[in-house]
């Protein structure tokens, strides 16, 4: 749909490269442990809406048995994994900074 | 039957963390133990026979399942991997008996994370799938992740969060450039890929930007920053494991890019990382006085000789130098941590073997071994490697080998002179120790029963430059430290920038 609203121009592949590049630019300027784990939230996130967008197909519908042009659904299960892994490792980073900054002081 | 291989060392990482709900004695614990780190065997065993063997987990057909293989390209991945976690499995048992005693972090959880990462890594070495692939990978570096904040070593924390936040960039990365490759041939399993490419610079770029987050995870110098620390501070068993097999899984990556994707236009890039990261890891080694901060940047310098069999596009050499130096970096990591155990200290100068023969004959084993000494198993995958090099390459080829050879002759002058008095190391850890040093030894003999007069010149060479460089006072010299102690946070983004930067080198390789 992004890309019919914008001529082409703005899909969610470019959309999320652009998230991707302003999670390294975090990354490269946050001294902030905590906003550098958001940082590599949004790389996340970037690289998420980037493949889930691979699947796309124009006009087509959920992959049901009764559909005739569908959506490719595989990359969308996979990101499902990587979500997943994120979340588990979003907080391990998060709980690794708390024991970081007990040790500090 | 080779799913089984990676399904049953999990499935005993989950019955041993249950067994923490309930109140089993210790002896339940380490049987469940052993028996994840053995179950693996009889599989690989069986199906060894039929090699090459590939399965399509679920029995679906190539285009929707999963698939994984045992063939040449993973064999010795998977042997060595399976020698190592079967002795550090013996080993922990020791060294965590003898750790209860003076607290940390409860045993009980550290097995079930080995389990894991034993799981992880078996599953990443059989697919044949690259998203396959990515997951266990994924399973592997957290669950060593995990293991590395475990340790009671101050600093361990702050290593975690460098070798996590690295790795989860460089895994993002990673699976940008699979998506690349999905949406260039529609398919993920590495088979159809190469069946259905079609060259385009969209490919060539996903390929280098694949390499260069295989090179953070597999710790190439400029890509190296988590490693010394995370290697260093871990456990000594953690700390074999990860030196020894976890470094390898990115570099069977690699390996599987080179057989199945085009790699031909990175090589002169991969082989100038290559050489730097061989010579820096051993710059920084000669440099150090903690003992175990030592081998990691030895690992630095051999995963770049691992590369450098990569990089010449020769893929035995790879995969034979991956496998000898499973071999002989777990067992330094083993001998080493032993006695900075009994000695509680990490210090090379308050080190010693000299009370302990059977350690101080194991670590000589292992120290010749590196050195690519024949008739030890390194010397056949360095005349592998010397094979597939031209011109100067082969002088830096053997600057770089008398480099690791100085390198090691300081750590054995330091440990044979008398240090701390010290309690003796546990039997298990001696016996896992010698048995690693031995089989470098039967493996070099298997494959390369030679001796070389060459040998001898580099190691009186290498004695030289010892007595020189002692003479010089450089091994007093303390290591470069890039930054101060309260400066963490400006790490990361200087990490985060000289990656960015390499992916751009990297990329820039595409218009040549």
């Amino acid at each position: 749909m992004l890309e019919s609203l914008t001529g082409g121009y703005i899909t969610g592949g470019t959309v999320g490269i652009t998230l991707v590049l302003i999670g390294l630019y975090g990354l490269m300027t946050k001294t902030d442990l905590v906003k550098q784990v958001i940082a590599i939230n949004v790389i996340s996130t970037g690289v998420v809406l980037y493949f889930t967008n691979l699947g796309y197909v124009e006009g087509g519908e959920a992959p049901l048995i009764s559909s005739t042009v569908m959506v490719d659904p595989l990359p969308a299960t996979l990101m499902l994994t990587t979500l997943v892994i994120d979340v588990a490792i979003t907080s391990f980073a998060l709980a690794l900074i708390m024991r970081i900054e007990e040790d500090a002081s | 039957m080779i799913p089984f291989i990676v399904a049953l060392p999990l499935l005993l990482a989950l019955l041993t963390a249950l067994m923490n709900a309930f109140d089993v004695g210790s002896r339940v614990r380490r049987l469940l133990f052993m028996a994840g780190v053995l179950s693996p065997w009889p599989v690989f065993l069986l199906n060894v026979e039929y090699m090459p063997v590939s399965t399509i987990v679920g029995g679906w057909q190539r285009i929707s399942g999963i698939e994984v293989v045992l063939n040449d390209y993973n064999y010795y991945f998977i042997l060595g991997e399976l020698i190592v976690f079967s002795l550090v499995g013996l080993y922990a048992l020791g060294y965590y008996n003898e750790r209860e005693k003076s607290g940390g972090v409860a045993v009980k959880y550290i097995l079930p994370l080995i389990l894991l990462l034993h799981g992880g890594i078996l599953g990443a070495l059989v697919s044949s799938d690259l998203f396959n692939f990515y997951v266990y990978m994924e399973i592997a570096s957290l669950s060593s992740i995990i293991l590395v904040s475990c340790s009671p070593e101050r600093g361990a924390k702050r290593a975690a969060y460098r070798y996590l936040m690295l790795y989860l960039l460089s895994s993002f990365f990673f699976v940008f450039a699979i998506g690349i490759l999905y949406a260039k041939t529609g398919y993920l399993n590495l088979y159809l890929i190469r069946e259905n490419l079609v060259m385009s610079v969209e490919v060539q770029a996903a390929v280098a930007i694949a390499m260069a987050s295989l090179l953070v995870k597999a710790g190439i110098f400029p890509l190296h920053f988590w490693l010394p620390e995370a290697h260093a501070k871990a456990d000594s068993p953690v700390s074999a494991l990860l030196s020894g097999v976890v470094v390898k899984v990115p570099m069977y990556g690699a390996i599987l890019f080179l057989v199945y994707l085009p790699m031909e236009f990175m090589a002169d890039a991969l082989l100038v990382v290559a050489f730097a990261s061989m010579f820096f890891g051993i710059y920084m080694a000669v440099l150090q006085d903690n003992a175990k901060k030592l081998l990691a940047y030895h690992t630095v310098s051999q995963m770049g000789f691992v590369l450098l069999g990569v990089a010449a596009l020769d893929i035995d050499a790879a995969i034979f130098y991956a496998f000898a130096h499973t071999l002989f970096k777990s067992g330094l990591f083993l001998g080493v941590g032993a006695l900075a155990r009994s000695h509680h200290t990490q210090h090379l100068s308050e080190l010693s073997y000299r009370d302990n023969k059977i350690l101080m004959v194991a670590v000589i084993l292992l120290s010749l071994a590196i050195g690519g000494i024949a008739p030890f198993i390194g010397a056949f995958c360095k005349y592998q490697l010397l094979g597939c090099l031209t011109g100067f390459q082969i002088y830096l080829f053997y600057l770089a080998g008398v480099g690791t050879l100085v390198s090691f002759i300081k750590l054995n002058y330091k440990l044979s002179r008398p240090g701390k008095k010290a309690a003796a190391p546990s039997r298990l850890e001696k016996v896992a120790t010698m048995a690693l040093a031995l089989l470098t030894l039967v493996f070099g003999v298997y494959f390369y029963p030679r001796l070389k007069y060459l040998d001898g010149i580099l190691i009186l060479t290498a004695v030289a430059v010892f007595v020189a460089l002692r003479y010089l006072d450089v091994f007093s010299r303390d290591a470069p430290l890039l930054f101060p102690a309260d400066g963490f946070g400006r790490e990361i983004n200087l990490y985060t920038g000289v990656f960015v930067l390499i992916n751009v080198l990297f990329l820039v390789q595409l218009f040549y």
